[in-house]
């Protein structure tokens, strides 16, 4: 059985049981099947749409989220176990200004921490932001920064290309959301990728 | 209804409901609840089973949120292919739905005149897409994603070798792809409300 032939059918969910875990077993190895994979299956879920679809009935919203909130008392939530130790480094770095708040998001893969971005809140509502972990950014492009106030628009707040930096944010409202996207050399007015990191304050 | 995340990315609110956020679970469901529940329904065909399938799926989400990684793809193809998979997994515990006929299953009677007109436009873009499919390529996919069969039950319901079944899905799928234009230069992230 070649296996790099399974690609569409996992995509697609067309694999038995046996077929799918001997699949699963050589995409840990195959770049070129991960990245065909990634395409195919981004095509398969467009197809999620075409069906003409009723509205679902208003008690599967409440369903949902009365589990979800059940179950939150089981989650630690893994940013806030760092809580104490992240606020301590930077109450450190940043003695110089009284810190009201400290907020600290990162991004993982398999466990793995890849980048993380701590905005640390100062008096008068300004705030700066603590990158690191982002590597440098490709050739031609650069890091934005952006605050997105709640229910507004998304304000440019920096540019840098150092994958560990920090800068200062100006003033961040309450409930804002601090992230930081790649953009073409220059900046954007309006963020144009998903981000690679966001913190909510 | 109030919808203070309206402007974030899919993938914003995935991080966020990692942090346990209930709302920006609550904002996702509202994107893509109703997607996710005709998509069930066409598989199921049975709303009490389509209404549990995407509860789980949901809850998957919840759960596993923090292992979601944006490199890897788009948060909503993430969701949808949660959905996909908990729908095809209960259409093959009840095996015997699979005697009714699946390509001629009908469209469930929606109410489209509320649809939100994003979904319209995708429900219009990908249909089109599938309209321009050659046939036998059209008929494998839709019998693969939509009727939950396998490679080796497509294989013997169409009378076709395996190598065939696997070549019209890989070459549909690609044509999709084409067909439905850089998925990548699509503007997720809106600054607006």
């Amino acid at each position: 059985m070649d296996l790099h032939d399974l690609t569409a059918a996992y995509a697609l969910d067309a694999l038995d049981a046996e077929e799918a875990e001997a699949y699963e077993q050589h995409l840990a190895q195959c770049d070129d099947c991960r990245t065909q994979l990634a395409n195919l299956t981004e095509t398969a879920a467009a197809l999620a749409f075409a069906p003409r679809a009723p509205d679902p009935p208003v008690r599967l919203r409440e369903a949902i989220l009365d589990a979800a909130r059940a179950e939150r008392s089981n989650v630690v939530p893994l940013l806030r176990r760092r809580w104490v130790a992240r606020t301590a480094v930077v109450a450190a770095a940043v003695a110089a200004c009284v810190v009201v708040g400290v907020v600290v998001a990162s991004t993982h893969s398999n466990g793995k921490r890849l980048a993380s971005a701590v905005v640390v809140l100062g008096t008068g509502g300004r705030a700066t932001l603590q990158v690191s972990g982002l590597g440098s950014a490709p050739h031609g492009k650069t890091y934005e920064a952006w605050v997105i106030p709640s229910g507004g628009r998304a304000r440019p707040a920096g540019l840098f290309t150092s994958g560990t930096t920090r800068i200062r944010l100006g003033n961040v409202p309450p409930k804002a959301v601090v992230a930081v996207t790649v953009e073409r050399a220059g900046g954007a007015d309006a963020p144009t990728t998903t981000p690679l990191v966001s913190a909510q304050t | 209804m109030s919808r203070p995340q309206a402007h974030l990315s899919d993938e914003a609110l995935v991080l966020l409901a990692a942090r346990s956020e209930e709302s920006a679970l609550a904002e996702l469901y509202d994107r893509y609840g109703r997607t996710a529940y005709g998509l069930a329904l066409r598989i199921l065909r049975d709303p009490a089973l389509a209404e549990d399938a995407v509860q789980d799926a949901f809850l998957a989400i919840w759960r596993t949120a923090s292992r979601f990684v944006p490199e890897r793809g788009k948060a909503s193809t993430w969701i949808l292919t949660l959905v996909h998979r908990r729908a095809v997994d209960t259409v093959r515990r009840e095996q015997r739905r699979r005697t009714e006929s699946i390509e001629r299953a009908p469209e469930p009677g929606g109410s489209a005149a509320d649809e939100d007109a994003w979904l319209r436009l995708q429900r219009e873009r990908v249909q089109e897409a599938l309209r321009r499919l050659p046939d036998a390529q059209r008929e494998a996919l839709e019998l693969a994603y939509y009727g939950g069969l396998s490679q080796s039950e497509l294989a013997e319901r169409l009378g076709q070798p395996l190598g065939t079944i696997k070549s019209r899905m890989f070459t549909g799928l690609s044509r999709m792809r084409e067909l439905l234009g850089d998925p990548g230069a699509e503007m997720s992230w809106t600054s607006t409300t």
